[in-house]
């Protein structure tokens, strides 16, 4: 990282704090859906007794914690702001600067991912103290855990990153926005274990890189996946994390040529 | 320093007519109309020199500087600036110049300026002590020192413009763009950011404005390129222009008694006598070239007794007024392109 892309973390990091009303309000809005889904599970698998989708009540409530902190983190950074920053024409003053535009946006969300991290611990207290502790990983299941859930940052930056530099075509941004904030949803196991999906669901979603920013780091958490599956999984995090990276630069070199010969 | 050879931008437009029909036509077979925005200009402009860029509004000129700043990729031409094609060498091309866009800002606009300043030195990578010294520079100017604390969105538009000069100018550009950086200022704003230019120029840098504010071409420029539709149809030394175009000169007399009827047109052939708000006042418009405001003054004091008299000096308005109005092509006849 050259200094100006710390530099770029600290402003972002400063913008959260110059909003961070609006910020802790918006991730509040998250925890409290977050309490309703556990409150279901939990008449689900009978009061917290019995079982779903081969969890534990436990084991649920740990994997809904982390589809939270997952969820939350990278969450800041949005395609609006990108998108924003098309439909605008504000680009143009990015344009002309000798600065690297993707590594910059990635620094820019590293300050975001820094206020989340904040509310990531300091909600996930108050739902352990409410719903009660799950079990902690330990060795080397937890050291896989911990890559597989830095890997989610670089992992949703890119999702982000593509869709909002859609807008350079649809020159809207709404539908897009939508459009994957609910494939996300679905395919990457955020609301329900993809294992309870039907199977042609399951294996869709094993080859597309959504499972890899919740359900990868859950079911390492949780210790559903035994260690060789859990470094195929993270495996498969960084093959994704490559390729959307490096696809979202071709995209770039696109949406600028096209910017550059439509407008400004 | 700035060379444009052939610049031409043709801008495609979705031709959409109304009507759900015509959109879900549009969808399946997409029409364009085509929009020559900048038609063949060419322009070379030395190290050192203030030129300013004029036109109506539509005339290109925005177009013009996004082209030599590599935001927009020309449709046909050449364009070198500082040696390099703007837009295949973007990222070294960004180094030498700076630009300023008057209506958008490129500050953070919930953090004091000095963050935003801040950035700009380490993406330019300006060691921190030349850093301070250039804000010294920029400080008496741009009185920076009371905006670095202020967050951006709480700045008045002229500060805001200071501001985002400074960010502008930070890095030392050689070449430096201005899309209306006078824009929304008051008089005094506008008379700092004047004395700040020339200034900028007095160091050698290279200077693109791009302006409907006649006052900052005065002041601040000896080139000037005019724009109409796309085409140059002016480009050369301000002075020029206004000696073709502006030779009408006004002296504005306040005589000492009633004189109604007083003409000056036999003693001072091709001038116009013009009554003014009252019988004691009358005003003469010469052509400067030919008469002096001496002759018109003795002139008058063959007629009347004069107590008062004020002296109008032609204005770059009537020139780009005349120039709008179509007035170039008889004047001007070997500047046309
Ligand atoms: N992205 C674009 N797509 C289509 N047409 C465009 C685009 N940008 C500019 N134009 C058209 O090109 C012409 C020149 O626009 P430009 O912005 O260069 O004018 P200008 O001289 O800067 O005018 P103003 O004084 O109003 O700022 C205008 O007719 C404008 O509508
Ligand atoms: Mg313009």
């Amino acid at each position: 990282m050259r200094a100006h892309h710390r530099t770029l973390t600290r402003l972002a990091w400063g913008t959260v704090l110059a909003y961070r009303a609006d910020f802790v309000l918006q991730l509040l809005g998250v925890a409290v859906q977050t309490v309703a889904v556990i409150a279901v599970w939990r008449v689900v698998t009978a009061g917290g007794t019995g079982s779903a989708a081969g969890l534990t009540w436990d084991q649920l409530k740990a994997y809904l914690l982390i589809a939270f902190a997952t969820g939350t983190l990278m969450s800041g950074f949005t395609d609006w702001q990108l998108a924003e920053r098309v439909l605008s024409g504000n680009v143009a003053l990015e344009l002309v600067k000798p600065v690297d535009y993707q590594l910059a946006r990635f620094a820019e969300a590293l300050g975001y991912v820094a206020g989340e991290v904040v509310v990531v611990l300091a909600m996930g207290t108050v739902l352990l103290v409410a719903f009660g502790g799950v079990p902690v990983p330990g060795g080397a299941q937890a050291v896989l855990f911990l890559i597989s859930l830095l890997a989610v940052i670089p992992l949703k930056f890119g999702l982000i990153y593509l869709s909002g530099m859609a807008c350079f075509w649809t020159e809207s941004y709404y539908g897009v926005g939508v459009a994957r904030v609910a494939v996300t949803n679905i395919l990457s196991g955020a609301l329900v274990p993809i294992a309870l999906y039907p199977d042609w669901l399951q294996a869709l979603c094993r080859l597309s890189p959504f499972p890899g920013i919740v359900s990868t780091p859950a079911l390492v958490f949780l210790g559903e996946v035994g260690v060789a599956e859990a470094v195929r999984l993270i495996a498969w995090q960084f093959v994704w994390i490559a390729v959307l990276w490096l696809g979202a630069r071709t995209v770039w070199r696109l949406a600028v040529t096209r910017f550059s010969a439509h407008g400004g | 320093m700035i060379e444009a050879r052939g610049l031409t931008k043709v801008f495609r437009r979705a031709d959409k007519p109304p009507g759900l029909a015509a959109s879900v036509r549009h969808l399946v077979r997409p029409r364009y109309a085509e929009h020559t925005a900048v038609a063949g200009i060419d322009l070379s402009i030395g190290a050192g020199e203030a030129v300013a860029y004029v036109g109506p509004n539509g005339a290109g000129k925005s177009t013009t500087v996004k082209m030599l700043t590599g935001i927009v990729h020309p449709t046909a031409g050449e364009i070198r600036v500082c040696g390099l094609d703007p837009h295949r060498n973007r990222h070294a091309n960004a180094r030498n110049i700076g630009v300023l866009f008057g209506q958008r800002t490129q500050l953070w606009w919930d953090l004091p300026v000095r963050d935003s300043l801040a950035l700009l030195r380490d993406i330019y990578r300006i060691p921190e002590r030349r850093y301070r010294a250039r804000l010294d520079e920029l400080e008496p100017v741009l009185g920076l020192a009371g905006l670095l604390p202020v967050l951006a969105r709480k700045l008045s538009l002229g500060q805001r413009m200071r501001a985002d000069l400074a960010a502008a100018l930070l890095h030392d550009p050689r070449v430096v763009y201005l899309d209306e950086p006078t824009i929304g200022l008051d008089v005094t704003a506008r008379d700092a950011m004047r004395g700040f230019l020339r200034d900028l120029r007095r160091t050698g840098t290279t200077l693109m404005i791009t302006t409907h504010d006649l006052g900052d071409i005065e002041e601040v420029c000896d080139r000037i390129v005019i724009l109409d539709a796309g085409r140059i149809i002016y480009d050369g030394p301000v002075t020029a222009i206004k000696d073709r175009l502006a030779r009408d000169r006004a002296v504005h007399f306040t005589l000492a008694d009633a004189c109604p009827g007083v003409d000056l047109s036999t003693d001072l052939p091709g001038s116009r006598t013009v009554a003014g708000e009252d019988e004691r006042r009358v005003s003469v418009v010469f052509d400067r070239f030919v008469h002096g405001a001496g002759d018109v003054l003795a002139a008058m004091a063959r007629h009347a007794r004069v107590v008062d008299l004020s002296i109008d000096e032609p204005s770059i308005d009537d020139v780009v007024r005349r120039v709008y109005a179509g007035a170039i092509g008889d004047a001007l006849p070997d500047r046309v392109r």
